[in-house]
């Protein structure tokens, strides 16, 4: 049979990392393709290289057999490539046709909008997914799964034969995963190709035909699930090799600095308790999204719907944290919060490293009091954190990403607190910077901090941490000892919760 | 629906409270004072639709009225406001989206622009501007006058653009992608925003010239200063019509009925004899009150 859509040899990078290396991948009629792979394996861009939203670096995309290029979502669509993201595209102050028919509506004689035809076409698409939605109803008032479907009757409607849904039943409830899931065999009944990527194992056997996985960027393999189990589907997503990156681990004290007891992070969520102590590193691990940022968020005032009892060294902690002083709160209780996107919400990038590192020592003080010349500490501490850097004063902006995140490391480890939430320590950051984070965090465990830290790669967990929770569907589904823990323990723990 | 109530309130307030505001004169007298204000809101409500803002209108109004009240006949002067304003229009769309120059700063430079070469033709008010115009305004057509059939003209025009055309459509959908913070949403459905942003500025601009013509007919010269402050009072109409700053969502009833209340709030203070001073600290803090009370408040861009 001929594939309607093949990627061939399809490489794209961001920046240095290569975000899709290589990746083949042929869609066939009638079939629904699972694609699969750890947080951050490439399934995303490599879906949105085929949807037009990313142009590749290198390889060549066949629509039908004719070699074609996207430049826009646009094209794609043109061609018969309609896609789902996660975040959803449509607009929602408009209404549903107005949605279905934006950037190419028909128009009458008199050159006014066809609105009687937009409407009568979107009904008839609605309906061909069994929906009886009105199509004047604007789209900000429609449920997220309804939105999903109607970004589904517009590449019916546009007459399209490929269908990439990116995690649609993420955000979903149970009934409409089934509906969702009745669509998707409908879809594939109709001979459509559809790609489909969730985390859900259930769904991933429930209504797939194929698995492709994808680790790190690259292709592992293309198999039938009919000869898989959920097991070795897992295997094949990890196996990484642990490189030797990681300090020896330290000796941990039973003295408690953060406990939470009865915890929610959304008032529908389980309730769950954690606790981390002193000298003590702990990793909050799963899936990307379940939970895990909303739950370290919260404490800082970030995130606003989390209930429950928290502590730190015994005292309380009101929760929800205020949303203006939640980090104040925080650093009054000699607990810092670090950021996950350095450049956004962590660094000042047109002030001088100097600077940087100075508001963590200046912020604990009041807002008149005299500022102190830090110089003599800030000098030691670049020295015995390794930043290179043409001088103390150079802008941060100007450095690679693996010194920008030590110089936003160090402003809290200068500070002389006793825990640090750490969000993603070393996104975007080369191995031998890695290797150096990894040691700074190890040595201000050793001298008596806690750690509490999240972060998408789960090997780099595992090698760091002390003790490891899994987080999925907004609770605590396991605690690993993470000597022993595998990624593949990890992976299992939080699909099969 | 607010701002449709408040206008019927004052309006019936000032119908108890003063003899003069049912007389028909005062009717006539205020639809005439009240349409400059109306075509430049409609011309303002275009841009903010796609989350922009245009400064320039009350320049480009006082420098209509010097070009009309130049020493040439009125089939030069005419057309050549017309030209000019698309021609800043034109350049304020590219300021803003080629060289991505917020819309404030971009549009306050040209207002400054336009100041400037106002005020270099016509220093002080004066110079008489083309019967044509003058007699489009002042007369009566069937007994009702003038003013009415600029009203109804351009609200037809202002909604064939806005509610009866894909350019229309496009301006809304630009508008909630800026309002959404994915200001790429509109071109991934295949729009040309860039262009339409452009086109939303030439046509507020325009707008503004054809207030500038209509203001010229009823002051009967060139005034410098006539457009004064105008963009303010046209922003502040949109506003109250329930057009949300941010972009994405307006309608030209709202916009038409904004400036009303606007128009009436004035007619009423002057008929109730309230300093011209205090009306202006009035309107500012209408302003501040309304758009405090929208939702969603970032400026677009």
């Amino acid at each position: 049979m001929a594939c309607l859509v093949e990627m061939s040899k399809v490489s794209k990078s961001f920046g240095g990392s290569k975000a899709v290396d290589g990746v083949s991948l042929r869609l066939m009629p009638g079939a629904v393709h699972a694609l699969m792979g750890e947080n951050g394996a490439g399934k995303s861009t490599l879906m949105k290289i085929l949807a037009g939203v990313h142009q590749p670096d290198a390889g060549d995309l066949f629509r039908d057999g004719q070699k074609v290029s996207f430049e826009t979502p646009r094209e794609a669509l043109e061609a018969g490539i309609s896609t789902v993201f996660q975040e959803l595209s449509l607009l929602a102050n408009l209404t549903i046709a107005e949605n279905m028919f934006l950037g190419r509506e028909p128009v009458t004689r008199f050159g006014t909008v066809d609105r009687k035809r937009i409407r009568r076409e979107t009904r008839k698409a609605l309906a061909v997914l069994g929906l009886e939605l009105n199509p004047d109803t604007l789209v900000s008032e429609l449920s997220i799964a309804e939105r999903q479907f109607v970004e589904i009757a517009h590449g019916i409607k546009a007459d399209a034969s490929v269908f990439i849904l990116d995690e649609p039943t993420a955000a979903l409830n149970a009934a409409d995963v089934e509906i969702m899931n009745a669509q998707i065999r409908r879809l594939r009944a109709e001979g459509k190709a559809v790609v489909y990527i969730s985390h859900r194992m259930d769904e991933i056997f429930g209504i797939c035909d194929t698995v492709t996985v994808l680790k790190d960027g690259k292709l592992i393999a293309t198999r039938h699930l009919s000869g898989m189990t959920p097991d070795s589907l897992i295997a094949m997503m990890v196996g990484r090799e642990l490189q030797d990156l990681f300090p020896p681990r330290g000796q941990s004290s039973s003295e408690a600095v953060l406990a939470l007891e009865d915890f929610r992070i959304d008032p529908g969520s389980k309730p769950l308790s954690l606790h981390v102590n002193k000298g003590e590193i702990v990793a909050l691990a799963g899936l990307e999204g379940q939970g895990q940022q909303q739950l370290l968020r919260s404490l800082a005032g970030m995130y606003h719907l989390s209930t429950g009892t928290a502590s730190i060294t015994g005292k309380a902690l009101p929760l929800p944290a205020p949303k203006a002083a939640g980090i104040r709160q925080l650093q009054a209780r000699k607990v810092g919060f670090v950021p996950e996107d350095r450049k956004e919400e962590g660094l000042f990038l047109g002030l001088s490293i100097v600077d940087n590192i100075a508001i963590g020592l200046s912020s604990v003080h009041a807002e008149l009091s005299i500022a102190h010349d830090y110089q003599q500490k800030i000098a030691e501490t670049i020295s015995s954190m390794n930043i290179k850097a043409s001088g103390a004063s150079s802008p941060v902006g100007a450095l690679s990403g693996g010194n920008q995140q030590k110089v936003l490391l160090g402003r809290y480890l200068v500070a002389g607190l006793d825990m640090l939430l750490i969000e993603e320590p070393t996104r975007g950051v080369d191995i031998g910077a890695k290797t150096e984070i990894y040691k700074l965090l190890r040595r201000f465990a050793n001298n008596g901090g806690a750690v509490l830290v999240l972060s998408r790669e789960t090997i780099e967990l595992i090698g760091l941490c002390d003790r490891i929770y899994v987080v999925h569907g907004k609770t605590i589904v396991a605690e690993l000892p993470a000597k022993t823990a595998t990624e593949h323990q990890i992976l299992n723990a939080a699909l099969s919760a | 629906m607010l701002p449709m109530l408040l206008a019927i309130g004052i309006a019936v307030f000032l119908g108890i409270r003063t003899d003069q505001f049912l007389g028909s004169e005062n009717i006539f007298n205020l639809i005439a004072q009240a349409m400059p204000l109306i075509i430049t809101a409609i011309g303002q409500m275009f841009v903010v639709l796609v989350g922009g803002l245009d400064l320039s209108v009350g320049s480009l109004i006082s420098f209509t009225t010097a070009i009309l009240a130049l020493d040439a006949p009125g089939y030069v002067t005419i057309p050549a406001v017309f030209l000019f304003a698309a021609l800043i229009g034109i350049s304020n769309g590219l300021v803003i989206t080629r060289l991505n120059v917020h819309p404030i700063i971009a549009t306050l430079a040209m207002q400054y622009v336009i100041l400037g070469i106002t005020r270099i033709l016509r220093p002080v008010s004066g110079g008489t501007v083309p019967d044509i115009v003058i007699d489009s305004i002042a007369g009566s057509f069937l007994g009702i006058p003038m003013p009415v059939f600029w009203g109804l003209l351009v609200i037809l025009v202002a909604w064939k653009l806005l509610h009866g055309s894909r350019f229309g459509l496009h301006l809304f959908a630009i508008g909630g992608g800026v309002a959404n913070s994915t200001p790429d949403a509109a071109r991934n459905f295949g729009v040309a925003d860039k262009r339409n942003i452009l086109l939303a500025y030439v046509a507020c601009s325009c707008f503004a010239a054809l207030a500038g013509v209509f203001l010229a007919g009823r002051i009967v010269s060139g005034d410098p200063n006539v457009g004064l402050l105008f963009e303010l009072d046209a922003i502040t109409a949109v506003a109250v019509g329930g057009t949300q700053l941010s972009g994405g969502i307006g309608s030209l009833q709202g916009t038409v009925i904004g400036a009303l209340v606007l128009a009436l709030l004035s007619n009423g203070m002057n008929l109730t004899n309230v300093s011209p001073f205090i009306q202006t600290a009035i309107k500012g803090g209408l302003l501040l009150l309304v758009v405090g009370l929208q939702t969603r408040k970032k400026i677009g861009l």
